[in-house]
């Protein structure tokens, strides 16, 4: 692999670092839902989560 | 060189006539016509040896070929074809001997699509070792033990400047330092020592102008230098570079990425409250540019799990960031599993006005937990480091590793396979 390729690729990475960093990129799965009523705010139980409903842990000692 | 006249004889066998092109040099020259070995060094040309050549071999560089190599002009003027049986195999390769009026003879060698230029050296190399192994040194210059052999010349056209027989066998022995190889040839306790250096068949077709391409080239030789040679070297440092550069831009983010508390809180949760448990945190802002947010969950959970459901919904917009987290604690006499703590960064969040909607679950019967929830904008991912830091390993690592493969490749070939091979890959 020559040097010149590595030399790109690094500076490639370090870019792309410090663009996901700038932008606070994550590997998290987080689910964006737009335009929420105003209502949750004074009614909070009504929201339904996109994670309610699920299993949970079933684990432990 | 200037136009050479080349001398013409009478082959003694066919009649036939014979061009001298090495002049007093030449002691024995092969008649094109009957392939009859002539002796050429006195003015009575004798047959040495009658030679019935089945089948007429084309040498790839015709003889009388002019090439340049190294800024000297030379000729071809003589070929044989050497041949060494290994068990039920045999492998031949070419010899092309090349001649120049003033610097003498020199000669092409090519096995498998790989050449040499080779030289003939008066001096003598000195026997040594070298990374503990069988080598001889020679100008400074330690090279190797790879392998020996004895070759057998099968095969002769043109003019020789020795009594050339087909049939003659010789003991041979090679030494490498890539791009070089030393070989020592012993015939009737005289030995001779040459020296070699590589030269691919693109090199050899653009001395000798050569219609179209060189032959394929097969494997790996003896001294065929690594492409990936000195590449190791390089490719690491690069990557310590690279690194540098990397914890310079880490600093410059845990600079400018403070990781403000945008909210904290603490809150209860009992089982015991029945209806639903979900609630909303009072606002908060979240300033400057579009960036991330870290939400950490710090519990007092003993021997329990809860379950958190979270919504960070924009005031304004009604731009919601939907995460669930989980937090389990356990210990007994056998150990701990799980933490009372846990956290999620959202990333890409906007700047503007936020409310978190908090949504908790426990088991069933689970008595009360009480937990803080802790808002903080801009924090440095050290995770996106971590995994650029692992992908700036592949390069160095992939050219190691072809080096390392190119290595094995040469010395399996070698009477020294497997003892040697790590030897050369850390050259």
């Amino acid at each position: 692999m020559s040097r010149i390729f590595f030399v790109i690729y690094g500076v490639f990475l370090l870019g792309l670092t410090s663009m996901a960093e700038y932008r606070g990129w994550s590997w998290n799965r987080i689910n964006q839902q737009r335009v929420l009523p105003k209502s949750i705010r004074d009614n909070p139980g009504a929201y339904r989560s996109s994670y309610g409903g699920y299993s949970r842990y079933i684990g432990g000692k | 060189m200037p136009a050479v006249q080349t001398k013409s004889i009478s082959c003694p066998n066919c009649g036939g006539p014979v061009q001298l092109r090495g002049f007093a040099h030449t002691l024995t020259v092969v008649c094109p016509q009957c392939s009859s070995i002539l002796d050429a060094s006195t003015p009575e040309v004798q047959i040495l040896q009658k030679f019935e050549q089945k089948t007429q071999i084309t040498p790839t560089i015709p003889l009388g070929s002019r090439g340049k190599i190294g800024g000297t002009q030379y000729e071809v003027i003589g070929f044989q074809i050497r041949q060494v049986a290994e068990g039920e195999d045999n492998y031949t390769w070419n010899e092309y001997l090349l001649f120049n009026p003033y610097h003498g003879f020199r000669y092409l060698t090519e096995y498998n699509g790989h050449w040499n230029f080779v030289h003939v050296e008066t001096a003598l190399p000195e026997q040594t070792r070298a990374r503990g192994k069988v080598a001889v040194r020679y100008e400074g210059k330690a090279y190797l033990a790879f392998d020996s052999m004895t070759a057998q010349t099968v095969y002769v056209l043109g003019e020789f400047p020795w009594r050339v027989q087909v049939g003659e066998s010789v003991a041979c022995q090679d030494f490498v330092a890539p791009p070089s190889m030393l070989s020592a040839e012993s015939t009737g306790g005289e030995i001779t020592w040459s020296l070699a250096e590589y030269m691919s068949g693109a090199q050899i077709w653009q001395a000798f102008k050569l219609p179209g391409s060189p032959p394929r080239v097969f494997g790996v030789f003896a001294n065929q230098p690594s492409p990936y040679g000195g590449s190791i070297g390089s490719a690491w440092r690069t990557w310590l570079w690279l690194n540098v550069a990397l914890a310079a831009l880490m600093l410059f983010f845990m600079f400018i990425s403070p990781g403000r508390v945008a909210y904290s809180d603490h809150y209860a949760y009992s089982q015991a409250n029945k209806g639903n448990s979900a609630f909303v945190t009072p606002t908060f802002q979240l300033k400057g540019r579009e960036s991330n947010v870290e939400l950490s969950i710090h519990t007092d959970l003993d021997n329990n799990w809860a379950y958190f459901n979270f919504a960070l919904i924009n005031d304004q917009t009604g731009q919601t960031f939907d995460f669930a987290r989980e937090v389990s604690y356990y210990h007994d006499s056998d150990g701990i599993e799980g933490s009372r703590n846990n956290s999620v960064i959202i990333p890409g969040v906007p700047s503007g006005q936020y409310y978190l909607r908090v949504e908790p679950e426990m088991e069933t019967n689970s008595a009360f937990m009480s937990y803080q929830l802790e808002l903080r904008r801009n924090v440095p991912n050290f995770a996106l480091f971590g995994i650029a830091a692992l992908l700036l390993l592949i390069p160095p690592i992939v050219t190691t590793f072809r080096r390392g493969s190119f290595e094995a490749a040469r010395w399996r070939e070698s009477d020294f396979a497997a003892s040697i091979a790590k030897a050369g890959a850390s050259a």
